[in-house]
């Protein structure tokens, strides 16, 4: 059932990278991004991963459409060229397709047991984090106390994109 | 947007519910799922919203830009903080056992500042952003 709906979802999202693709409406291809976003949140919760469906929601559906739409609106085109052929986009996007399904059977399977991502390190963050951190979320216990130092790291590159967009888009005169 | 009443009042009621999300997620990212930089986004799009809603100068007057350019840099300060509690006593960068006595709770409490400084940073960039993206005509 859920490996079902997997698949209905994962051709919506096909359909919708094509269409934003082809798409000649700025503002329509922002909302089919919103979409795409909405659609990847409800794959990321099918596949249990509750942390990582809420914080796409959020920026990928919630923030970055709010931003790209104040964005347009000192656009002064919002349809651009209509005229343009789409005929190369269409083709390259079937070759991309068509590469990444070949490149697709690579994958491991989900939830197999000998892979690298599910070896010693994963399993002893299950098994130890409730010993040793006291918090019964996993993901938050190994993303803020044994890769605390990463995200650090995250944390300095969104103020360093806050501070650049500052820098970039600053008003001189009003000293902003 | 000041003239359209339905937006306004349904924005007047979805506020405080938005905001009450966002510090949920906050502060109960231990238990369930969440943490700070989700809780961050939430409550910087409450804020945005309260913004387009009812105009960008009642939202400066309750948020300055200088405001959050001051609590972006304060939360990143706060997680190098913690992690030097750690250097301090010495024991290495970002070891929570050093904030308290008990391992445990000094573990509970490192995790509970650290995300309390992602959220602060996280939520204060995407306001600043918003501002910054909303001044693209010098209104500001």
């Amino acid at each position: 059932m859920t490996i079902t709906l997997l698949y209905i979802l994962l051709s919506i999202l096909i359909i919708i990278s094509m269409y934003v693709m082809i798409s000649r409406n700025l503002f329509s291809v922002i909302i089919s991004t919103t979409i795409f976003s909405m659609i990847c949140a409800l794959i990321f919760l099918l596949l249990d991963a509750i942390d990582v469906s809420l914080t796409e929601a959020a920026v990928g559906a919630g923030i970055s459409t709010i931003l790209f739409l104040s964005t347009i609106r000192y656009v002064d085109i919002i349809a651009a060229d209509t005229k343009k052929n789409t005929v190369p986009i269409v083709i390259l996007f079937f070759l991309l397709l068509m590469s990444m399904s070949v490149l697709i059977y690579d994958l491991p399977e989900l939830g197999k047991v000998d892979v690298a991502n599910n070896s010693q390190a994963t399993k002893y963050y299950i098994h130890h984090s409730k010993t040793e951190m006291g918090v019964p979320n996993v993901v938050t216990s190994v993303l803020a106390g044994y890769r605390g130092f990463d995200t650090l790291g995250e944390v300095i590159v969104i103020f360093i994109a806050g501070i650049s967009v500052l820098g970039i888009l600053r008003n001189n005169k009003r000293g902003i | 947007m000041k003239h359209h009443t339905i937006p306004r009042i349904v924005t007047k009621l979805i506020i405080p519910l938005i905001l009450l999300f966002g510090l949920y997620i906050q502060f109960h990212g231990d238990y369930s799922a969440g943490g700070g930089f989700q809780a961050g986004v939430i409550i910087a799009s409450g804020f945005i919203l309260y913004n387009i809603i009812f105009g960008l100068e009642v939202g400066l007057s309750i948020l300055s830009i200088n405001m959050t350019k001051n609590l972006m840099a304060i939360g990143i300060l706060l997680y190098i903080a913690v992690g030097f509690m750690g250097i301090i006593q010495g024991l290495n960068f970002l070891e929570y056992n050093a904030l308290l006595d008990s391992s445990k709770q000094g573990q509970l409490l490192g995790i509970f500042l650290v995300e309390l400084g992602v959220g602060l940073t996280v939520s204060n960039v995407m306001i600043l952003i918003f501002y910054s993206f909303n001044n693209l005509g010098g209104k500001l």
